[in-house]
């Protein structure tokens, strides 16, 4: 187990309901892959730096949690397939 | 023979004449700049590089984007590359711009 990082962008235009069901969504996979959340902090709608999809708003949260290194590209990929994150990143801080 | 000979000295002259350019332009017209002469995270050990304070990378991105040189900053070479790992992440997440000033933007 170590200790990683995850930041991703929801699209800002979904309400509150979808927006927390998604953070949920994403919560419970790490949970689901024996992963332990260790704080999950929401910065809300925040302007991008440059646009992604033709948006230039998006909402950020950053999740810090433990996870098995090995299950870490399988995580990033099934995060890839939600349509509703403009973009995530991984990162390890150790 | 002697034809090959002639090219020789006018390659050599050549050289002679780029070495006189360099000269003059290193003398006079360049002004001072007074640069820092401390890296900042070596000297405050409590200053960590974080891709997400953006605060803090912006002021190591030019106002076309780019990660300023060394020379400029002063950071040392272990923090410069730290910091240039840094901002790469954060212009990933959106949170500084790959071109452009993102100041401009916010404000």
């Amino acid at each position: 187990m170590h200790k990683y990082e995850l930041i991703f962008i929801l699209q800002a235009d979904l309400d509150e309901a979808t927006l927390d069901a998604a953070v949920e969504n994403i919560e419970t996979l790490i949970k689901n892959n024996q992963g332990e959340i260790a704080k999950t902090d929401r910065w809300g709608k925040r302007k991008l730096a440059y646009p992604i999809r033709k948006t230039n708003e998006g909402y950020y949260v950053l999740i810090n949690f433990d996870y098995k290194p090995e299950e870490v590209a399988a995580l990033k990929r099934t995060i890839g397939f939600n349509e509703q994150i403009l973009r995530s990143s991984v990162v390890r801080v150790d | 023979m002697t034809e090959y000979r002639s090219n020789d000295r006018g390659d050599r002259n050549d050289r002679n004449d780029r070495g006189d350019r360099g000269d003059r332009g290193g003398n006079r017209n360049r002004r001072f700049v007074s640069r820092p002469k401390f890296c900042q995270f070596c000297s405050d050990k409590k200053l960590a590089i974080d891709y997400k304070n953006v605060e803090l990378l912006g002021r190591f991105v030019n106002e076309t984007g780019k990660i300023r040189p060394r020379r400029q900053t002063g950071t040392c070479a272990r923090h410069q590359r730290e910091v240039a790992k840094a901002i790469k992440n954060a212009r990933h997440i959106a949170l500084l711009p790959f071109e452009g000033d993102f100041w401009v933007d916010n404000n």
